[in-house]
């Protein structure tokens, strides 16, 4: 749906979305490697940095450890920089990941959810992007390519407050590459919303300094703790911008999206593109006349603990459903929340749907299943598997 | 948060939200965590053509003057460093540099030829300035071809008197009674020789050394005495009728003595080298309808592979795997008896031998036939003890040094026929060791520049672009024109083009990438080139990896 009359409607790919949300952002550099099924989004952006449309240095790089690591200089010699990769490429840039929050650098960089190898696969999963949970970047997972180019502006401008670098998540092809119309706003109302970067630390040749260097544990400790105090700000900082962003262009944002979830007894709790096939059956389902509601979560890092708890609070039963596993332990949304209920009053029982690993489709009929299931259970379990043939 | 202070004493607010240092990073001095120390041999080293040229010309040192400075006359100064007379070469050479040029791994080898012919007229007139001052060492120089000439232009800018002997009325030997010229011009012979005489240079005409003079004579009189005269005599068949056959070499003298009548309407040329080329390339330009008859194929011929195009671009026909066996006179014409061949075994040269077919004989009739099978040296008026059991001189190819003190050699005169480059190379080095050797001298041996290597050139920096077209000719024109050169070489604007394909193979031309890539700004811009900051190089070699042109090379440091 358009909002803003001067807008321009394109039937795009989730990863071009990225694309022109960069290019709305006014990206200044880009340094990417490609992969599969990221590569489109930086082809793009090179040949809108070729054609003169996006004033960026775009930078090829031999890895994606290179990726990242140019995107840093960019970033704190005081240039906004965004980079995208997927799967394998983001496993290779782990070491930059912790270098890029630790020296507080807003970078932007997509990330097209695709499963690890092995075996090889480039089909979607999350297990890419959580695998990244603890390295200090913020993530957000997109539901719709409107979203993906939506998150790349909101990204910057969150990033730049808290000086922490923002990480986009799209799933595999089921975003990346398939279209739909998408909103282009018009480049003043973005500037109106998103300034030039301007970088307090920015370093200068007339006063040479370093970023980053050895810190003894007389003050390493200090910078660690002020990282997770602005994770900590990040979260409000999130939801004004998310605000002011609907106010902006007709699209409001916050941690979390609820869907007929006012007197949902059982809630299905998602992220990613699973979420619009899930409304729909939530939808289906509520016609048969069941008190079942979703719970969309959009934002993981920082984890939004409070609204978590709100969202889910005297609601009977919560099916998670997963695609992802953290190996040894239970689906990683699963443990999250699960985190953020233990000990609260009221807390539902929770259950884990474990699904859709390696891109195997999650279909509406799969998510009724899931909620029959559910229906189905009277004790809480963590890991139940779906889908997969036993 | 705080500026000042202990930082170990500083509360997390009081921490700036980036860690940024607390100081001026100036005062690391990173350059100690060096292993390998970046050094910039600006010039210093060879490309891959000047390696290969045996003057060793400062190829890209020259082209850079010429493409980045604009200054052609510091280019020329550069080129005669090596090569006294670029303007010969620049037409006759068969030009091993273009070759061994690194641009021909990317696209095409640059026309190296073409431009020192461009920039050797440019200076032909131009150069010639007598010494500064006077040895009072006199040197006699035997021959005034392309080694005589070199030898005599290298001593006399060290100072001292060169008096060059020349058998022939006129100077430039096979450079004036070898090549035709189509080819070369004996107005530029002339100027070069002019530019000889204004260096002071005296030239003693049809004076016969071995005739006229001695070796003897000459050793007793001057300090000095170099060798450089060339292979003149012509090798016979040795078959029946050889008394009819002419000689090549003196078919060529006769005609740039200005006789342009060729013998005959047909006329055979015997052989396959490039003497042979020149002289069957002639006749057709006299009037003549020559044929090549060859004892081997194409494949075999030992002459330059671009003079056998052109005499095959000319029209002229080739019978491969003839040999003449015998000639006899008939009615005013040679009557040839020759017999089909075919190739056997390799023989020493690596070559196919052609071996006769039994009963294939047949006659042909010409009004005359040239041979062209070889040329060899006169060595019958040297003295015994400079010469080895095949009656041949023996000189050292680097230093021209022969077995008596005093007497040097270098060129066709020790090697055999050869080119014109190899002669002022060896020319060159030799009149080093005898200006030694005149001002009592040690010449300490120099370390040989290291070569810039295909390896060490980055392609992402360099686009494709083909040869510039050399303006020439047309064959149909050229093959009635003897005395017009078939090459008309490049213009200003046409070599400019030309040499901007050029690598420059280890010449900095200030293209900046050394200093935009060092990650710790240790590169710094000196008088528009770049120079090591090393108080913080570390050592990393991304200068080095990023030069385009090899001009940086990452050396050991010296720890101890």
């Amino acid at each position: 749906m358009k909002v803003l009359e001067k807008s321009e409607m394109k039937v795009i790919t989730g990863n071009h979305a990225v694309s022109y949300g960069a290019k709305l952002a006014r990206v200044e550099v880009i340094a990417a490697y490609p992969i599969t099924p990221q590569t489109t989004i930086v082809e793009l952006l090179s040949e809108m940095v070729a054609e003169g449309d996006l004033k960026a240095r775009f930078i090829t790089v031999e890895s994606e450890h290179s990726a990242m690591a140019g995107c840093i200089s960019a970033s704190i010699a005081g240039a906004r920089a965004f980079t995208a990769t997927s799967s394998q490429g983001l496993a290779l840039m782990h070491e930059m990941l912790h270098w890029a929050a630790g020296v507080r650098a807003p970078i932007v960089m997509a990330n097209v959810n695709r499963a690890l190898a092995a075996p090889w696969s480039i089909w979607t999963d999350q297990n890419d992007s959580l695998s990244q949970r603890d390295t200090g970047w913020m993530q957000l997972y997109a539901e719709s390519n409107q979203e993906a180019l939506d998150f790349v502006i909101l990204g910057y401008k969150v990033a730049e407050q808290v000086l922490l670098p923002m990480m986009i998540v799209l799933d595999a092809f089921i975003l990346s590459h398939t279209s739909e119309p998408v909103e282009i706003y018009p480049q003043e109302v973005v500037d109106a919303f998103l300034p030039p970067y301007q970088n307090p630390y920015a370093l200068n040749f007339d006063n040479p300094q370093v970023i980053g260097g050895l810190a003894d544990p007389q003050v390493y400790f200090e910078f660690r703790y002020k990282l997770q105090k602005a994770h900590e700000r990040a979260i409000q900082v999130f939801k004004e911008e998310g605000q002011r962003f609907g106010e902006l262009f007709g699209r409001t944002y916050d941690t979390l999206e609820p869907f007929m979830l006012e007197d949902a007894e059982e809630v299905l709790v998602t992220a990613g593109s699973t979420t619009s096939t899930a409304r729909y059956a939530v939808q289906k389902l509520r016609e048969k006349g069941h008190k079942v509601g979703l719970l969309k979560l959009r934002m993981f890092r920082p984890f939004p603990f409070e609204d978590i708890r709100q969202a889910l609070r005297g609601r009977k039963k919560v099916g998670i459903i997963d695609r992802n596993l953290s190996y040894g332990h239970h689906g990683i949304f699963y443990q999250e929340i699960k985190s953020a209920l233990y000990g609260q009053s009221g807390a539902p029982l929770l259950f884990g749907y474990v699904t859709g690993l390696g891109g195997r489709d999650i279909r509406a009929e799969d998510i009724e299943a899931i909620y029959e299931d559910l229906r189905s259970r009277t004790e809480p379990q963590e890991i139940i598997w779906k889908g997969v043939r036993l | 948060m705080k500026k000042n202070g202990n930082p170990y004493e500083w509360t997390a607010d009081e921490f700036p939200e980036v860690t940024v240092s607390f100081r001026d990073t100036r005062g690391v001095k990173t350059g100690s965590w060096r292993n390998l120390r970046p050094v910039i041999h600006d010039q210093e080293k060879y490309g891959p053509c000047s390696k290969a040229c045996p003057t060793n010309t400062l190829i890209p040192q020259y082209f850079y003057q010429f493409l980045e400075r604009g200054d052609l006359d510091a280019a020329g100064q550069v080129l005669l460093k090596h090569n006294p007379i670029p303007s010969i070469t620049g037409r006759v050479c068969p030009h091993p540099c273009e070759r061994a040029c690194n641009r021909k791994r990317f696209d095409e080898a640059i026309s190296i030829r073409e431009i020192e012919r461009f920039v050797g007229d440019y200076i032909l007139d131009k150069k010639g300035q007598p010494p500064a001052k006077e040895t009072g060492k006199t040197i006699a120089v035997v021959g005034s071809g392309p080694a005589g000439m070199t030898a005599a232009y290298y001593l006399r800018q060290k100072g001292h008197r060169v008096v060059v002997f020349e058998k022939d009325p006129k100077g430039g030997g096979v450079l004036r009674y070898g090549i035709p010229e189509y080819r070369l011009p004996s107005e530029i012979v002339d100027r070069e020789l002019q530019a000889l005489e204004r260096m002071g240079v005296e030239f003693r005409y049809q004076t016969k050394v071995g005739k006229d003079i001695s070796i003897e004579e000459l050793l007793q009189t001057y300090d000095a005495v170099f060798l450089g005269y060339g292979a003149h005599l012509e090798r016979r068949m040795g078959i029946p009728g050889d008394e009819y056959l002419m000689s090549g070499v003196e078919f060529l003298r006769h005609v740039n003595e200005g006789n342009r009548t060729p013998p005959g309407k047909k006329v055979a040329v015997v052989g396959g080298g490039n003497v042979a080329m020149d002289v069957i390339r002639t006749l057709l330009r006299l009037g003549a309808e020559p044929v090549l008859l060859y004892r081997r194929t194409r494949k075999e011929m030992p002459a330059l592979e671009e003079e056998i195009e052109r005499a095959i671009e000319d029209g002229i026909e080739f019978q491969y795997l003839t040999q003449p066996i015998k000639a006899e006179k008939k009615n005013g014409k040679i009557v040839l008896t020759c017999v089909k061949m075919q190739l056997g075994e390799p023989d020493r040269s690596g070559r196919r031998r052609p071996v006769p077919i039994e009963g294939s004989e047949f006659e042909e009739e010409y009004d005359a036939v040239i041979t062209a099978i070889g040329e060899y040296v006169d060595t019958s008026f040297l003295p015994k003890e400079v010469l080895d059991d095949h009656g041949w001189l023996v000189a050292d190819k680097k230093t021209g040094k022969t077995a008596i003190p005093g007497l040097f050699a270098g060129g066709d005169v020790v090697s055999g026929p050869a080119t014109v480059v190899e002669a002022i190379g060896w020319a060159r080095r030799a009149s080093e060791h005898i200006h030694a050797y005149v001002m009592g001298e040690e010449l300490q041996p120099q370390p040989l520049p290291k070569t810039v290597s295909f390896l060490l050139i980055q392609m992402e920096y360099f686009q494709k672009k083909p040869r510039v077209a050399v303006p020439e000719l047309p064959v149909e024109e050229r093959i009635r024109a003897y005395d017009r050169e078939e090459i008309l070489g490049f213009n200003k604007e046409l070599a400019l083009q030309e040499v901007q394909r050029c690598f420059l193979c280890g010449t900095c031309n200030s293209c900046g990438n050394c200093y935009v890539f060092c990650p710790d700004a240790a590169v710094e811009w000196v008088d528009n080139k770049p120079q090591i900051n090393y108080d913080y190089c570390k050592g990393c070699g991304i200068c080095s990896a990023e030069c385009p042109r090899g001009v940086i090379d990452m050396e050991q440091e010296r720890l101890f």
